[in-house]
């Protein structure tokens, strides 16, 4: 027979022994994070700040330290506005045309057609995602080639007529960044749209279709409701995404011609890498963090993604 | 038995001291040190043997060092870069200096250099140079001017070359001008009656009355070509008094004001930027450009390998030729730009006296001609003139003609910088984005705000 204190003494063990293991959960579940976060974010950031109030140059030595490079900012360089407002183009062109928009509707029609069929289209556009980078804007290059031998101008000049050959990469350069990253971008949207498309009850399309819905009727009452939260989730993720990414621009147009598709990640490269200014492109890449930061917690506050990450009211077993 | 012994012992004393002796002997044998000089080149192939020769030079030296009684031999450990041009490869080497890990030796484009000197990376050699005039004394006083900084000279010419505007003479011919205008235009460029504008006016008569579709194309990359251009409306970019950059509004936009008028008389491409190096390369030697600015190297390299252009003195100059920058009105100076490579030796190494000698043996004038007749560039001491090898490659005697009136790139630190703003200014003008008055605001601008002690007037 146990004595009160004896109980006390085994649940107050009890207790001790659940706090060690919060402890060790919290080490096992979330340390990885943590460290992964501290190495790839807090110290990459802290790296940058200190970076950007040095003179570090092409031979990466450091002379002084100086506020220089945030002068520069503000006062010299000419080139930023223009660089700001053509990132917001881009950023905000990809994102409305093809990240969502286009990958909703992808999303919506392969789920519309028949099982099969709809595998095979959400495949093919998985392609460009797939192929890798450098091989895919060969790809573009070839069809935008400014000469005869150009996809593009094969078709225009064969099917349709046209006497002398299109030269996109200088007439419509931010039309083809636009379009070329699109492609890509597109089909995370369409795969996390059709997932959530997947997880409507079936039941609900029915009754729908009992009430006499049509198509539009279902998808503005049933299907884009559900899509709320994924619809948030990748325009907050493709925004940052598309902010900080330059790649494919960097081997498709170099940023050019002169500096008509240079948005502000490439040109952050251009300055840091391309003449050796490490500097300056560090006070620049600064900026893009709290650029990233802002947009990031805007994003939070205006699609409420708090009420996303709650915990479900009803809990099901 | 005595004498057994005695006589045992003797040989036994006979033969530890043979062997001591023996060993003693040796002794420079065993003690035999192997100095591992590292040096870094760019894959480029329009020059193998700028490493190729620091390699057989190696030989050379361990033999002499042999003959001297040295225990030392060198051994070349050669670091190739991926580098795609001489100015990305400098801005990496900058960085391997920078981490404290470079090479003992490098070869660079000589504009370069005083970016190396002035962060304490390369080594003064004009000590050396006074020291094995054997090996420095007769490279052409011309060619040191390119491998000097304000203080001294820091690096060892290992090439030379003339930058040209080449032209397609059958393309000429088919647009109307006789055989005799075509023939007499090197001769009209070099004495100051050919300008640049009357070039853009064949270039268009070409464009206008033949197939192909190009007048004038150049470089699509950062480089020394198009700089001819800004030369010949007198831009040197450098203040002769301080050393500092120079930028003049009105040359600079002058010479924009000729990349403008060409692109809007359809005979510059408005792409030129934008095209493939290969590609554009393709255009001017498949027969779709009149002109095309470039190096005689590129003869040697590609225009007879890859393109099939008749490698016979004769032949060739009966459909192609080249003459040189025009002068920019008529009575002016005509230009043409060489553009050196350079041996350095940097600062840090443990062996600065071997790896001059080591350079010294890689200028020798046979091997620097094995160098020049490859890859059509020009050599670097007279005595390679005498060389059968070197007379019997015409581009390189021909191409010589040139170097009468040949300037530099300036050598100083930042110029690489401002070369890419000029570039992107062209880029600009061709791509319709700015005009030539704008284009030299745009390069002040951009000079001024990025790069240090520029004097603007």
């Amino acid at each position: 027979m146990t004595t009160i204190a004896d109980q006390l003494t085994i649940e107050r063990r009890g207790h001790a022994g659940s706090a060690a293991r919060r402890r060790t959960n919290f080490v096992i579940f979330l340390g990885p994070a943590i460290l992964l976060t501290v190495f790839f974010f807090v110290v990459p950031v802290i790296i940058d700040i200190t970076v950007s109030f040095t003179d570090l140059s092409r031979s990466l030595r450091i002379s002084e330290f100086t506020t220089e490079q945030y002068e520069k900012v503000f006062r010299t360089d000419r080139r930023l506005s223009q660089v700001i407002g053509l990132t917001f183009i881009y950023v905000f062109g990809t994102l409305a045309i093809f990240n969502v928009t286009f990958g909703l509707i992808l999303a919506i029609t392969t789920t519309a057609i028949r099982n099969v069929s709809g595998s095979f289209f959400r495949g093919v556009w998985l392609l460009p995602r797939m192929s890798p980078s450098v091989l895919y804007i060969l790809l573009w290059l070839w069809a935008v080639s400014p000469t005869e031998a150009g996809l593009v101008n094969q078709v225009f000049m064969q099917a349709f007529g046209l006497d002398a050959p299109l030269d996109l990469l200088t007439s419509a350069p931010i039309a083809l960044i636009i379009i070329s990253n699109g492609f890509i971008g597109a089909s995370m949207g369409m795969i996390i749209f059709t997932a959530a498309i997947r997880g409507i009850p079936e039941h609900l399309f029915h009754a729908a279709a009992v009430d006499g819905a049509g198509t539009f009727a279902t998808i503005r009452f049933i299907t884009l409701p559900a899509l709320r939260w994924p619809i948030s989730f990748v325009t907050i993720y493709q925004t940052l995404s598309l902010l900080v990414s330059f790649e494919y621009i960097l081997l498709l147009t170099k940023g050019g011609p002169f500096y008509d598709t240079t948005v502000y990640a490439l040109y952050v490269y251009r300055r840091a890498f391309e003449s050796g200014q490490y500097g300056y492109g560090a006070a620049l890449a600064l900026f893009l963090i709290v650029i990233g930061v802002i947009v990031a917690l805007l994003g939070w506050r205006f699609f409420d993604m708090e009420r996303l990450l709650q915990r479900p009211r009803i809990e099901v077993h | 038995m005595i004498h057994w012994k005695i006589g045992t012992a003797a040989l036994l004393s006979a033969a530890l001291v043979s062997g001591c002796a023996a060993f003693l002997a040796a002794t420079p044998l065993f003690a035999q040190e192997t100095v591992k000089l590292e040096l870094w080149s760019r894959q480029d192939p329009s020059g193998p043997l700028r490493p190729g020769n620091v390699i057989k030079a190696a030989e050379r030296l361990n033999k002499e060092l042999e003959a001297e009684g040295s225990p030392k031999r060198v051994e070349v450990a050669v670091r190739e870069s991926p580098a795609k041009g001489f100015d990305d490869d400098a801005l990496q080497l900058l960085k391997v200096f920078g981490v404290g890990e470079g090479p003992d030796m490098f070869i660079a484009a000589h504009e370069w250099i005083c970016a190396f000197q002035e962060d304490g990376f390369a080594l003064k050699l004009d000590d050396y140079i006074a020291k094995y005039p054997q090996h420095f004394g007769t490279i052409f006083p011309s060619l040191w001017s390119s491998a000097k900084c304000p203080d001294g000279t820091y690096a060892i010419p290992q090439d030379a070359e003339a930058r040209m505007f080449f032209y397609n003479k059958k393309l000429l011919r088919e647009a109307g001008y006789d055989a005799a205008f075509v023939d007499a235009m090197p001769e009209r460029a070099l004495s100051g009656d050919l300008t640049l504008d009357e070039v853009l006016e064949i270039a268009k008569q070409v464009v206008d009355k033949t197939k192909a579709q190009y007048g004038v194309l150049h470089r699509p990359n950062k480089g020394p070509d198009y700089i001819m251009v800004f030369q010949a409306y007198g831009s040197d970019f450098v203040d002769p008094a301080t050393g500092k950059l120079l930028l003049e509004r009105d040359k600079l936009a002058a010479a924009f004001g000729w990349f403008e008028r060409g692109v809007k008389e359809g005979v510059i491409p408005a792409n030129n930027t934008a095209m493939e190096f290969d590609a554009l390369r393709k255009e001017f030697y498949t027969g779709n450009a009149a002109f095309f600015m470039y190096g005689i190297w590129d003869l040697g390299s590609v225009a007879f390998p890859t393109y099939g252009l008749p490698q016979e003195e004769k032949a060739f100059f009966a459909d192609w030729g080249w003459i040189a920058g025009p002068a920019p009105q008529k009575g002016g100076s005509p230009v043409s730009l060489t553009h050196p490579i350079v041996y350095v030796i940097a600062a840090d190494t443990k062996e600065p006296e071997l790896a001059a000698r080591l350079l010294g043996h890689a200028s020798a004038a046979d091997l620097n001609t094995d160098h020049a007749v490859t890859t059509t560039h020009i050599g670097i001491k007279p005595e390679q003139l005498e060389d059968p090898r070197y007379a019997k490659a015409w581009p390189l005697a021909r191409a010589t003609e040139l170097l009468k009136i040949t300037k530099f790139l300036p050598n100083n630190s930042q110029f690489g910088d401002l070369n890419g703003i000029i570039y992107a200014g062209i880029q600009g003008i061709e791509s319709g984005r700015l005009s030539a008055e704008q284009a030299a605001d745009f390069v002040i601008e951009e000079a001024s705000s990025s790069l240090e002690d520029v004097i603007v007037k």
